[in-house]
């Protein structure tokens, strides 16, 4: 199998290089020609797939006249849809990373290309594949729950500035922290609760960490209603101090009428002190989400093996749900600037 | 401190845990309740001196501070008649269940030269006091965003809890705490938004759920997320808090820091509604302490009755969000200004 790997302006782009390189029978191939916007001292192009290993070509047409079965879109947020149209066009399936745009219109275009070209649109959010959020769905979904009632999420991490300056601009990046965190809670709130749909949003943001380094809001409370009756509140917040030994992480607390459940996607590690370092330590051991979200883009199978009577295994978000978790972040953004919940049509 | 006659009203779950902190402060209690539960209650104490009197009118007579621990929805009332009677007041949280009865209640005490504090308890609770020391000192820089979280068992033990009309239901009987630490921390709230989901309702059974989240926009800008549980019959009691700022972040989860843990018992065990020992000093001891030294001249307390005002309005600002789907802003979170009409009008 042929997979091509479009851009390096995401951070993301090495993690898929290197799962994608230690997958018997793929061959990867790579380009990353506009490297225009890249921040002062950032590796990209083929400096940078020499740094990773991988095969690279300079320019997107050639890497489609390789002829990948696939490829993955990894360019600033406002610069998927060009790529995705891209793949469309040479009729190739496209894993996008998210959020799918950083605005509807975009997004609106990407899925009706993808729809009309007949190529697979999926949306990269990886905490899908988390065997923690496997047994929340599984919990929820047996009706061990029984109806939600609230949810309080988290999903902090560092200001993203450090590998790629871009993460903060929010031309580029569609907002700040609102835009980059609250959309991995919405998607896989999206995709527990099925059928059922976000109908509003009410967000708060502010800038109060870090006004001297980003434009963008930094941190964020973001209310989502669902037409199931559940409520959620999800913090987006780059609140994770800029030198902590780990990135950040995402939690969850789901209270429901017969139980009340919570998920760390990132909480499996074994955690000490480097007296040299004079630091603490943390190694995370557990599953890498990249590589289950690429599995089963490629193979429909994120490698685990399911179980008889887990019911329907989890799938890459598609364009719609992609589209959907955009909805609630924009709504979240026009919130925090009127000041009032919004509704979604 | 030691003499300080106080009479305790009510004789229910916060007067069983008021009652031995004010005897280990070396008070004399007076108790007085109208469910017959203060003769029984006295009479477990009655070596440490505590009695039970018939009206409160002895109470009052006995008494130099009054410690009202009774139901909500009684509590304007019973403060008014102490504040009259010129006694020093202790009253459990919230003060009251609306702000126009709270501001009364202040101004009273104010007008009549009494101290009244409202207990807001986890102010005295030794993490979060230790956190906000930390923050004060600067360990996170200036708060950005703060998420606090509140679960104990769905309070069936008494009928009054369930009932909004009487208790003001969850956001103003249990999420207060968080809605006044939140503030001391990070400054006044200008905005709120909240939503309350399940049983919120009296007849209440034990098995049902309430629970709300409630987002504070504070002058500052910074924003505190604020969860509220009333939970299933095994619910631990917990609490997490987690405040992070440029500089830093420090947070806590009740459920990692047991200094005693039960491993196995041969049955799953009940929660609770409040919480249990913390093996520190009890708060509530710390809390009537410093009520008790204010008395003797000693500094002001950390939270003031203006304090408790300023809790109810984020509280009654959050009910009203709840029920109407709205944001609810708040002009004068403090209230010294009197501008309560201006706050009403935005509320509705």
């Amino acid at each position: 199998m042929k997979v091509g790997v479009l851009s390096f302006a995401h951070v993301h782009a090495a993690g898929y290089v290197s799962v994608l390189r230690g997958m018997p029978g793929v061959e990867v191939r790579t380009s990353d020609p506009e490297t225009d916007l890249a921040g002062a001292g950032e590796v990209r192009g083929r400096e940078f797939a020499e740094q990773l290993g991988a095969a690279y070509v300079d320019t997107y047409e050639e890497l489609f006249a390789w002829g990948p079965d696939a490829v993955v879109v990894a360019s600033e947020n406002a610069r998927h849809r060009p790529l995705v149209e891209l793949a469309a066009k040479h009729g190739v399936d496209v894993l996008c990373e998210k959020p799918l745009a950083t605005t509807l219109a975009d997004g609106e275009a990407m899925v009706a290309a993808c729809r009309e070209a007949g190529v697979r649109l999926g949306v990269a959010y990886p905490v899908r594949f988390s065997p923690a959020y496997a047994a929340l769905r599984a919990a929820v979904r047996g009706g061990g729950v029984g109806p939600v009632l609230t949810v309080a999420g988290a999903n902090n991490g560092w200001l993203p500035d450090g590998q790629r300056a871009w993460f903060t601009d929010p031309g580029l990046a569609g907002g700040g922290a609102l835009m980059d965190h609250t959309v991995h809670i919405a998607d896989l709130l999206d995709e527990l609760f099925e059928d059922a749909r976000a109908v509003e949003v009410y967000g708060q943001t502010n800038n109060l960490m870090y006004a001297d380094r980003a434009a963008v809001e930094t941190a964020g409370l973001v209310t989502v209603r669902y037409d199931n009756g559940a409520v959620a509140t999800i913090d987006c917040s780059w609140s994770q101090p800029v030198h902590h030994p780990t990135w950040g992480g995402l939690e969850l607390q789901l209270v429901g009428e017969r139980a009340t459940v919570e998920m760390d996607a990132f909480g499996q590690q074994v955690s000490g002190f480097d007296e040299r370092r004079r630091a603490g330590v943390l190694l995370p051991w557990g599953v890498n989400l990249d590589e289950a979200l690429l599995r089963s883009f490629l193979y429909g199978d994120d490698g685990r093996g399911s179980e008889p009577g887990d019911g329907e295994p989890v799938r890459v978000a598609d364009g719609a749900s992609g589209l959907r978790s955009l909805r609630i972040a924009l709504a979240g953004y026009e919130s925090a600037r009127s000041g009032h919940p919004v509704a979604l049509d | 401190m030691s003499g300080l006659h106080v009479g305790l009203i009510g004789a229910g779950g916060i007067a069983r845990a008021h009652l031995p902190a004010w005897i280990e402060l070396g008070a004399r209690v007076t108790l007085f309740s109208t469910d017959g539960q203060a003769e029984k209650l006295a009479a477990r104490h009655s070596a440490r001196g505590v009695e039970a009197v018939r009206t409160l009118d002895e109470l009052l007579e006995r008494s130099r501070a009054v410690d009202v621990c009774t139901p909500t929805h009684t509590h304007r009332e019973l403060v008014h008649t102490a504040v009259r009677a010129g006694k020093h007041v202790v009253c459990e949280k919230p003060l009251a269940l609306s702000v126009e009865d709270t501001e009364e209640m202040v101004k009273a005490a104010e007008r009549a030269g009494v101290l009244l504090f409202p207990a807001h308890v986890v102010r005295y609770f030794p993490e979060y006091a230790a956190m906000e020391r930390a923050v004060r000192g600067g360990a996170v820089g200036p708060p950005a965003v703060l998420r606090f979280s509140r679960t104990g068992t769905y309070p069936v033990w008494s009928p009054w809890f369930a009932d909004p009309e009487l208790s003001g239901g969850i956001l103003l009987d249990q999420m207060i705490h968080d809605f006044d630490f939140a503030r001391w921390l990070a400054g006044e709230v200008v905005r709120v938004y909240a939503q309350s989901r399940g049983h919120q309702q009296a007849p209440v059974e034990a098995g049902a759920v309430a629970a709300s989240t409630a987002v504070l926009t504070h002058a500052s800008g910074a924003l505190s997320h604020v969860h509220g549980v009333w939970g299933l019959p095994d619910s631990e009691f917990r609490t997490t808090f987690r405040i992070a700022g440029r500089d830093g972040v420090l947070h806590h989860d009740s459920a990692q820091t047991k200094a005693f843990r039960v491993v196995a018992s041969g049955e799953r065990a009940a929660g609770e509604g409040i919480p249990a020992t913390n093996l520190t000093e009890s708060p509530f001891v710390g809390e009537l302490r410093e009520f008790a030294a204010a008395l003797d001249g000693g500094p002001t307390p950390r939270v003031t009755a203006r304090d408790g005002l300023a809790a109810v309005r984020i509280a009654v600002a959050a009910a009203e969000s709840a029920r109407t789907g709205e944001t609810v802003r708040i002009e004068d979170a403090t209230g010294s200004n009197g501008s309560r009409e201006t706050q009403e009008v935005q509320a509705r």
